[in-house]
């Protein structure tokens, strides 16, 4: 029986072969973007879970309040005391590793005989690292890989880019030129799952802090193996305990330190700290993109329930056959049911294909490395065999009860046969798939409006032309003579360092004493170090007072912090917070974590951190011990060579330091990487979705104009024009479309609200955004209906009538 | 073989009943051939459905081959009819996506026939009918005289009693016609199948050894030949 329905089902489809395609198409597009999306999600789900003991594994946050405003900050990074106290003084606590960010702030040069490399993957991490974190070792041993002060363990494409195929162990690395590490040991590469992911991992007894325990420095992440058994909450509680003791003679309560642990596992998609070591996931995208994953397999088997039901009508006459002949009702369910399941087999196919070959791409939209070897194999089948039974079920079911339902009576009556069915559920459907498409046009639009704005929004900063060349900790003299060769170059207008990147700053300073002022006095401010060209190479405007002068950089050269005399620019918001106007701020006295000095000038308020937050106070100050930035501003004319130029002087003051640039504007534009990531990620759902409707509302056209042949055929013969009767058939389908726009555009209104909502500086929502969205849908939906309605209306009427 | 008593079937149209069929009594001995006429609308076609139990009347007493028809349920009765039943159309039914052999193998299917006998069933029948070298093609590739040889066969595959054919040759010339009705009498004679056909031909209606005359819904009037 199963063959013969086999048999006929794959006839029936080779004989219905353009609605057998868009099902098919339809479905293998939905069901590609599903194993898509759930491989990245399955992803994300799974991060860390890969470690033997990751149930056991915590790690330390730092909550921090602010002392102006109470604000809670959480921070991933914690000092380097707690790990080596707490192991020793928590019975709790089994094992316990700190990790530093080597290349954190800058890429470090790490050198093999004539080889030299920019690496940004450098931890350090405490000798039982390996004891407690499960990396597999392809030479050397999670035992011994750290017995050496000196031990380096490098992953396994590290080592083919250093060495090729010879033994990478015993050889040493010279890294930035100061530590030289012996390389202990090989492992696979770190899973993309991991929150600790590294190309080389050294013996954080290099460190000169590992000898020492510090509670009031953070540069470390904490790592704690709790003992079997042990409840987080409990462990949490004894740390608390412990250090409250510690500290209990240190002022306020409330700022004292304040840890919290996070289970391993939950780091990733849970965790609200600050600074993590790679960049973590949420919950709620997790949430957002199951959901996405599920409307558009959704979407896909609308289409395949609504051409398949379509279908009926031309299916009528063979159930009524089948019924005299015997068959009953569960027969044929079954019958259709197989029809369906054939379908699906082949789309699941077709899809998982098209996901293979999609995903290299798909990869580089989300910025992680996946495929199907991704996945466990069983649990890939089993979803396969799960995503196979439910659209079987869910696209097959309808149809297959509405079809096997006809009464054999009909077909006697004559030709015509059933109905088309249930025409509102088809039609409820077409009406969801566009509202589901407007919807991703609408974000579309908007998403695409305000990374526009972003990108052109006059920050205060002049970005343009500005190259960036990480220099992290060189010296005065040095950064001095090369700005003095720089600038000589004609096309290079000026040069200029500055503590870290100038669109994102992060310093957090406090000023605690201000000559005379009136506002607050523990004011937290955000501040950076910069050469004192600064504010002249960034083009930012100054309100009152002066830049810097070459004085002001003489005055805080001096090595002993006692005889500095700082200079400050602050921001208009700074000046306001003190409580004064721009004009009698300039020439006040502040003193800000131990840096006195006056205030120089007063800048316009400009944004120096994303436009996802306010424009805060902020403190710009000379200072000359440590900058990560170069900045040179260039004409723009003739870039390749002004660049060349650059990269000679560059080679002849640090021979031993790759040449690496880039602009400002890059710079920038990563502050807004997940918002660009989200906004590409919206237009390709807007295609894919705006594809699956059309192929649905194709299919249903054709069926509807084939349905209609006969009475558009006698309206011709009575006069109907080509365009009239064009009209009849679009108008029916129109009508959908513009409901379905009318249910979704309130909808995308809210969910794009929310969105903007994360960016302070934001654009308006504007009424022509729905009534865009809203043509753009009809005009697609009037192209696809066209298609088949021009086909009808031109048709000789003679012969559609004789057909009859 | 089967008993009609009282049998009507009417629709509602607005407030009123029309009877299509009304207050109809019939019996049908085994080995009879029936023809029934009757002018176009007078209920020929819903008689011979409310026979071959495809369709229910509105009230009356049905019994055949010892059941009672008009208290079965549908699957019982499905069953009954499956097992005694043969149906042939003027419009033929062929299912146009099975080919010849496809289409006279569709009822073994439904009752359970095993692969191996189906095979032999259809290739004695296809023999019979003198179309073994057609068994490939599609009802399309047909002409109306032999998709209705091939109806019929599909008709007689499972063996049935009864025979029911609604104007069989409405859509052949008379010369196809004459052959169906040649093979029809042949069953009856020699098969010893009973047969109950519709038609507007007075001359197929001798065949028969019985005429029925519908008018308005009952028995005008019937003739034993
Ligand atoms: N579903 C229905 N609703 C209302 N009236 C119906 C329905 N089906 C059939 N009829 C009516 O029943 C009557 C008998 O129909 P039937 O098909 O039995 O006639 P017939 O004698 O076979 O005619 P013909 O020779 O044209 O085939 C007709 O008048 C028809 O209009
Ligand atoms: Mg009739």
């Amino acid at each position: 029986m199963i063959k013969n329905y086999l048999k006929t089902a794959w006839r029936f489809l080779l004989q219905n072969k353009l609605t057998s395609l868009i099902s098919l198409t339809g479905l293998a597009i939905g069901v590609g973007c599903f194993l898509l999306l759930s491989t990245y999600i399955m992803n994300e789900l799974r991060y860390d879970r890969f470690n033997d003991k990751a149930d056991r594994i915590v790690r330390l946050v730092q909550h921090i309040k602010s002392t102006n405003n109470n604000e809670e900050i959480i921070n991933a990074i914690t000092p380097s005391a707690p790990v080596p106290v707490f192991k020793q003084a928590l019975p709790e606590i089994a094992d316990g590793a700190r990790i530093f960010n080597y290349s954190g702030y800058k890429p470090a040069t790490v050198q093999y005989s004539d080889k030299l490399f920019n690496e940004r993957n450098i931890l350090m991490a405490d000798e039982s690292f390996f004891k407690i974190f499960s990396f597999d070792f392809l030479e050397g041993n999670s035992l011994t890989a750290f017995n050496q002060i000196n031990s380096v363990v490098i992953s396994a494409s590290t080592a083919k880019k250093y060495f090729g195929n010879d033994d990478p162990i015993g050889k040493i690395l010279k890294v930035n030129n100061v530590n030289s590490m012996l390389i202990t040991g090989v492992i696979k590469d770190v899973p993309a799952y991991s929150q600790i992911k590294f190309d080389l991992i050294g013996n954080y007894a290099m460190l000169s802090r590992s000898k020492t325990r510090k509670w009031d420095s953070a540069n470390d992440y904490s790592y704690f193996l709790l003992k079997p058994g042990t409840k987080v909450k409990s462990a949490e509680q004894k740390i608390n305990a412990y250090t409250d003791n510690l500290f209990k003679n240190d002022g306020d309560k409330d700022h004292r330190l304040q840890f919290t642990l996070e289970p391993l596992t939950r780091v990733h998609l849970y965790s609200k700290a600050n600074d993590n070591l790679v960049p973590a996931g949420n919950i709620r995208d997790i949430y957002i993109l199951s959901s996405v994953a599920l409307i558009l397999l959704l979407l896909a088997c609308v289409n395949f329930l609504n051409l398949f039901s379509a279908k009926s009508i031309e299916r009528a006459h063979e159930v009524g056959v089948r019924k005299v002949m015997g068959a009953l009702r569960g027969q044929l369910f079954i019958q259709f049911l197989t029809e369906a399941a054939i379908i699906t087999l082949c789309a699941i196919m077709t899809g998982t294909m098209l996901a293979w070959l999609i995903f290299p791409w798909f990869s580089n939209l989300i910025g992680h490395q996946l495929g199907f070897q991704t996945w466990d194999i069983n649990v890939l089948v089993l979803l396969l065999i799960g995503i196979f039974v439910s659209v079987t079920l869910l696209a097959g079911t309808y149809p297959s009860l509405y079809l096997s339902a006809f009464k054999a009576i009909i077909i006697l009556r004559g030709k015509s046969g059933g109905n088309a069915g249930n025409s509102t559920l088809r039609k409820s459907l077409v009406v969801f798939q566009f509202a589901v498409s407007v919807f991703f046009i609408i974000g579309t639009i908007v998403a695409a409006g305000q990374m526009d704005y972003i990108q052109h929004l006059d920050t205060g900063v002049n970005r343009s032309n500005v190259i960036v060349l990480d220099i992290g900790g060189a010296s005065y003299n040095k950064i001095q003579a090369l700005r003095t060769a720089l600038i000589q170059q004609p096309d290079i207008k000026n040069v200029s360092a500055s503590y870290d990147s100038p669109v994102n700053i992060a310093g957090g300073y406090t000023i605690d004493k201000a000559e005379g002022a009136t506002g607050n006095l523990n004011m937290m401010v955000t501040g950076i170090p910069v050469e004192r060209n600064f504010i002249n190479t960034l083009g930012i405007k100054l309100i009152a007072g002066n830049d810097f002068t070459l004085g002001d950089e003489q005055r805080v050269l001096d090595t002993n912090y006692q005889k500095r005399v700082y200079s400050f620019i602050l921001n208009e918001s700074a000046v306001k917070s003190l409580g004064w106007k721009p004009n009698d701020a300039i020439g006040k006295q502040i003193s800000m974590n131990g840096r006195q000095g006056e205030i120089r000038g007063v800048a316009s308020d400009f944004n120096f951190a994303s436009l996802h937050q306010k424009i805060t106070p902020i403190a710009i100050f000379p200072e000359y011990d440590y900058f990560g930035k170069l900045l040179v501003k260039v004409s723009g004319k003739d870039m390749l060579n002004t660049t060349n130029g650059i990269e000679r002087d560059w080679k002849s003051f640090f021979p031993d330091s790759p040449f690496d640039m880039h602009f400002l504007d890059q710079e920038y534009d990563e502050l807004y990487q997940n918002d660009q990531r989200a906004s590409d990620i919206l237009i390709v759902f807007a295609f894919i979705t705006i594809f699956l409707s059309c192929l649905g509302l194709f299919g249903l056209v054709i069926f509807s104009t084939r349905q209609r042949t006969r009475e558009i055929g006698i309206r011709k013969v009575l006069g109907a024009s080509i365009t009239s009767i064009l009209g009849i058939i679009s108008w029916d389908f129109l009508r959908l479309v513009g409901l379905a726009i009318i249910i979704s555009s309130p909808i995308a209104y809210y969910a794009m609200s929310k969105w903007l909502q994360g960016f302070v500086y934001r654009i308006n929502m504007q009424w022509w955004v729905f009534v865009l969205a809203g043509s753009v849908a009809m005009l697609i939906a009037f192209i696809t209906i066209s298609f088949q309605s021009v086909k009808a209306a031109i048709a000789n009427p003679v012969k559609s009538l004789r057909n009859e | 073989m089967l008993s009609l008593q009282h049998i009507s079937k009417f629709y509602q149209a607005g407030g009123t009943r029309n009877f299509v069929i009304n207050d109809i009594s019939l019996e049908v001995e085994a080995g009879e051939f029936i023809s029934i006429m009757g002018p176009s609308g007078s209920g020929k076609s819903t008689l011979l459905n409310i026979i071959g139990m495809l369709d229910e009347p509105s009230s009356g007493y049905h019994y055949f081959a010892g059941e009672t028809v008009h208290q079965l349920k549908d699957k019982q009765r499905s069953a009954l009819y499956k097992k005694f039943i043969g149906f042939v159309f003027q419009a033929y039914h062929l299912i146009d996506e099975l080919t010849v052999y496809e289409n006279i193998e569709t009822p073994l299917i439904y009752q359970d026939f095993k692969s191996a006998e189906r095979k032999a069933m259809v290739a004695d029948m296809l023999d019979r009918f003198q179309i073994v070298g057609k068994k490939d093609l599609f009802p399309a590739q047909l002409s109306g005289g032999q998709q209705q040889l091939v109806g019929i066969a599909r008709a007689l595959i499972a063996g049935p009693k009864l025979l029911l054919a609604d104007e069989p040759t409405g859509n052949l010339n008379s010369k196809q016609g004459e052959e169906i009705m040649q093979l029809f009498k042949k069953l009856n004679k020699e098969d010893g199948v009973t047969i109950i056909q519709v038609t507007h031909s007075e001359k197929n209606a001798e065949y028969g050894s019985r005429i029925i005359n519908l008018l308005d819904g009952r028995i005008e009037s019937s003739k034993q030949l």
